[in-house]
C-alpha cells in the first residue's frame, strides 16, 4: 500500500488518477500546516492546499523528478499562496486589515522553514515524520506500517532529525548572509 | 553508556521506548556529559516543533474534494452522465426543479441491483447536498457512560444523550455535550470541562475540532464525513452497500450500509473502545429526493452479534442557533488542565521511572493523600472527588505496562483496594511529557 511517490505520480501518469488520492492523503496534512504558516488562516490555508494539489496534478506530466513531488507540490503551494494574498487583498476594502493579514505570517516564520526542511529530507526519512508527526502514530505503529523493526524506526527518525537540523542551520545561516548584505 | 551509545539510543529513550536497564544508564550518561546533553535538547526542540506542526494539520481532510475536481477533469468528454450532472449542481434546500427531476432520474438508474458504485454515488450526492450549511443540530444517544470520553464506545453501558450544535456562518462555533461532559468552541478558543471531576481543559485557539469529539464533528462536517467514508472505503476495502426503502409516508429512503474496519489488531486492548478504533456498522440513512442525512445507526460488530452503540434520530439543518449555546459557564473552583508540565528540582527522579514505578509512586502518594506529590504525575490538581475516592488506597498489585496500537503512551495493570474496601482493577493510561520527561495520568 505504502508505495513511494515516483511510483505513485507514474501511475497517475500512466492513466491512473485514482492514484493521486494516496498522494494527496500522504501530503495533506503538511502541506496544509505549510499553507496555514503562509496564509494564517485555516480556511484559507484549506482552499489554497486544494487548489495546489488540483494544480499539482495538472502539471504532473511537467514534474521531472517524482521523487522530489512533495517538495515540487510545496513550490505550486508557495505560489497559490501568494496568488491568494494578492487578491485578498485585492477584495480587501479596508487596508489596514489586509496589511494585518500579511504580516501576521511572518511570525510563522521558522516553521515554514521547517516545513520546506522536511520537503527535501530524502523520502524514507520523510515518510517517517509524516507518520510520526503528521499521522501522529507511534514508533511502534510506524514500524507496523512500513514492516520494519522498532530500532529501524527510531534510528531512521534519528537521522532525519539530524538531516532537518542541517538543512535548517544552512537555511538561517543563508539568511543570515542575506540580511547582512542588505545592511547599508 | 558511552557518548556514541547513548547518542544512537537518544530517540529511543525520549519515545520511551529503552528498557528500564538502557534508560538509566542513558540518564546517567546525560547528567554527566554536556554534550549528550546539549544533543538531546535540540532533538527534543525538534520533536516539539514537528509535534506543533502535526498538530497545526490535526483534522484537515481534502482527499475527496481535491479528487472530485481531478476525476471530474478526466472526465470532461462524459460531462453528460448522470453523477456529472448531479456534482454539478449546487444542491439546495428549496430543491430546484432541476435537482427534483435529477433525484427522479437517479432514483431510477439506482433501482438495479446493490453495488460498490452506486452506494458511493448515493454518498457522493449525500456530500453535496449538504456541502453548503450554514448550522446544523444533531441529538442522538450512544452507550457510553456520561462524563467519559466523547468517543469511548462502552457497550454495557445504557443509552446516554449526546448533542451536538455547530454553527459554520458567519463564524466557526460549535458545543457537544453528554450529560457529564461538555466541549465548546466560541470563535475564540475551545474549552472541554468534565462536570462530574470539575476538571477543564483550554486550548487558546478555535480548533475546528480536538481528537475525543473528533469522531462526532467528523459526523456533523456532513459533507466531510460522507466523502472520508466514501474515501476509506476505497482505500481500505470496507464494503459498501445500498438499498433503496420506501418509507410508511411514501417517500423513497437511500440507506447506505458500511463495514468499517479498525487497524488495530483483535487482540489489542484500545480495540473496539473508541469509536475510530471499532470494527462497525455504519447505516447511513437519506432522503431520496432531497439527499439530504436523515439517520446515522452505529453498530458495533461483536462476537455475540451487532449491537446497536450510537443513533442519530434527528438532525437540524440550517436552524439559528441561539449564541448562548457557545458560551460555557464554568465553576469558580475548576480545576484545569496544564497545557505545559514544569520541570521539577528533583525532576530527574521521576523522569527516570519507568511506567510501572511512575503507577506504583502515584498510587502510593494517593494512599498516603501527599497530593502535591500526587500532582507530580498529574496535569489536572487532584480535585475533591478524587482526594475523596482515592485517598488512603493500597495498591494490591501493579501490572507489566503494555502500549496498545495508537495510544502514544503506556497502560499499566493494577488492582488497588479503596479505603471504603472496595477492590479495583485497571489499567492506568500514562503519557511521557516530552519537556520533563516525566509521566504523567491520562485516565483510566
Amino acid at each position: 500500500m505504502d508505495l513511494a511517490d515516483k511510483e505513485y505520480v507514474e501511475r497517475c501518469r500512466d492513466g491512473h488518477p485514482e492514484d493521486f488520492r494516496l498522494l494527496v492523503h500522504r501530503y495533506q496534512g503538511p502541506l496544509f500546516s505549510y499553507l496555514t504558516g503562509q496564509l494564517g488562516d485555516r480556511s484559507q490555508a484549506e482552499e489554497a492546499a486544494q487548489e495546489s494539489f488540483v494544480r499539482a496534478f495538472q502539471s504532473l506530466q511537467k514534474l521531472r523528478k517524482p521523487e522530489s513531488f512533495y517538495s515540487w507540490l510545496l513550490g505550486i503551494a508557495g505560489r497559490v499562496a501568494k496568488e491568494q494574498f494578492r487578491s485578498l487583498k485585492r477584495r480587501q476594502q479596508d487596508r489596514e486589515v489586509a496589511e494585518v493579514m500579511m504580516t501576521e505570517p511572518a511570525d510563522d516564520h521558522a516553521e515554514y522553514q521547517l516545513d520546506e526542511a522536511i520537503a527535501v529530507l530524502p523520502e524514507a526519512y520523510r515518510q517517517v515524520i509524516l507518520l510520526r508527526f503528521y499521522e501522529e502514530l507511534s514508533c511502534q505503529e510506524v514500524a507496523q506500517r512500513l514492516k520494519m523493526p522498532l530500532g529501524t524506526v527510531t534510528k531512521t527518525l534519528s537521522r532525519a532529525y539530524a538531516l532537518l537540523r542541517q538543512e535548517l542551520q544552512a537555511r538561517e545561516s543563508a539568511e543570515r548572509t542575506v540580511y547582512q548584505t542588505e545592511q547599508p | 553508556m558511552n557518548c556514541a551509545e547513548c547518542r544512537d539510543n537518544l530517540v529511543a529513550y525520549i519515545e520511551g521506548l529503552l528498557e528500564r536497564e538502557e534508560s538509566l544508564q542513558c540518564e546517567a550518561h546525560l547528567e554527566t556529559c554536556a554534550s549528550c546533553r546539549a544533543e538531546y535538547a535540540a532533538i527534543a526542540k525538534l520533536q516539539q516543533r514537528l509535534v506543533a506542526r502535526g498538530r497545526a494539520a490535526a483534522g484537515v481532510s481534502i482527499v475527496e474534494p481535491v479528487m472530485r475536481r481531478v476525476l471530474q477533469q478526466q472526465t470532461k468528454p462524459e460531462r453528460n452522465t448522470i453523477m456529472s450532472l448531479l456534482l454539478k449542481h449546487r444542491w439546495g434546500f428549496g430543491l430546484s426543479t432541476a435537482a427534483g427531476t435529477a433525484a427522479i432520474i437517479l432514483i431510477i438508474v439506482l433501482a438495479s441491483p446493490k453495488t460498490q458504485a452506486t452506494a458511493a454515488e448515493v454518498m457522493a450526492k449525500g456530500a453535496q447536498a449538504v456541502a453548503k450549511l450554514t448550522s446544523i443540530h444533531l441529538r442522538g444517544q450512544l452507550r457510553a457512560l456520561p462524563a467519559d470520553n466523547f468517543g469511548i464506545i462502552n457497550s454495557d453501558s445504557e443509552f446516554c444523550p449526546i448533542e451536538l450544535w455547530k454553527q459554520f456562518e458567519p463564524e466557526l462555533k460549535w458545543r457537544i455535550e453528554k450529560p457529564g461532559r461538555v466541549a465548546v468552541m466560541d470563535g475564540q478558543s475551545t474549552v472541554m470541562f468534565i462536570k462530574t471531576a470539575n476538571l477543564a481543559v483550554k486550548v487558546p485557539e478555535p480548533l475546528k475540532t480536538e481528537p475525543d469529539t473528533d469522531w462526532l464533528q467528523k459526523v456533523a462536517n456532513l459533507s466531510n464525513t460522507i466523502s472520508n467514508e466514501l474515501d476509506n472505503a476505497r482505500t481500505k476495502g470496507w464494503k459498501l452497500s445500498r438499498e433503496k426503502k420506501r418509507a410508511d409516508d411514501g417517500r423513497i429512503k437511500d440507506v447506505v450500509t458500511i463495514e468499517a474496519k479498525s487497524s488495530q489488531p483483535d487482540n489489542d486492548y484500545l480495540k473496539n473502545r473508541f469509536f475510530d478504533g471499532a470494527d462497525t456498522r455504519r447505516i447511513y440513512v437519506f432522503d431520496g429526493q432531497t439527499a439530504l442525512l436523515e439517520s446515522v445507526k452505529i453498530y458495533l460488530h461483536a462476537a455475540l452479534g451487532n449491537k446497536l452503540i450510537f443513533e442519530l434520530d434527528q438532525i437540524d439543518y440550517n436552524q439559528p442557533i441561539d449564541s448562548a449555546v457557545f458560551q460555557l459557564e464554568l465553576p469558580a473552583n475548576v480545576s484545569w488542565f496544564q497545557n505545559e508540565m514544569q520541570k521539577l528540582p528533583d525532576n530527574e527522579k521521576y523522569a527516570s521511572m519507568t511506567a510501572e514505578q511512575a503507577a506504583r509512586a502515584y498510587f502510593e502518594a494517593l494512599g498516603r493523600q501527599d497530593w502535591t506529590e500526587a500532582e507530580k504525575f498529574r496535569r489536572f490538581t487532584v480535585d475533591d472527588q478524587t482526594k475523596q475516592i482515592a485517598g488512603g488506597l493500597e495498591i494490591v498489585s501493579i501490572g507489566t505496562a503494555f502500549t496498545p496500537k495508537s495510544y502514544p503512551g503506556r497502560f499499566v495493570p493494577y488492582e488497588i483496594k479503596l479505603k471504603s474496601g472496595d477492590v479495583r482493577k485497571g489499567n492506568l493510561a500514562l503519557k511521557k511529557d516530552g519537556k520533563t520527561g516525566r509521566w504523567w495520568d491520562d485516565g483510566g
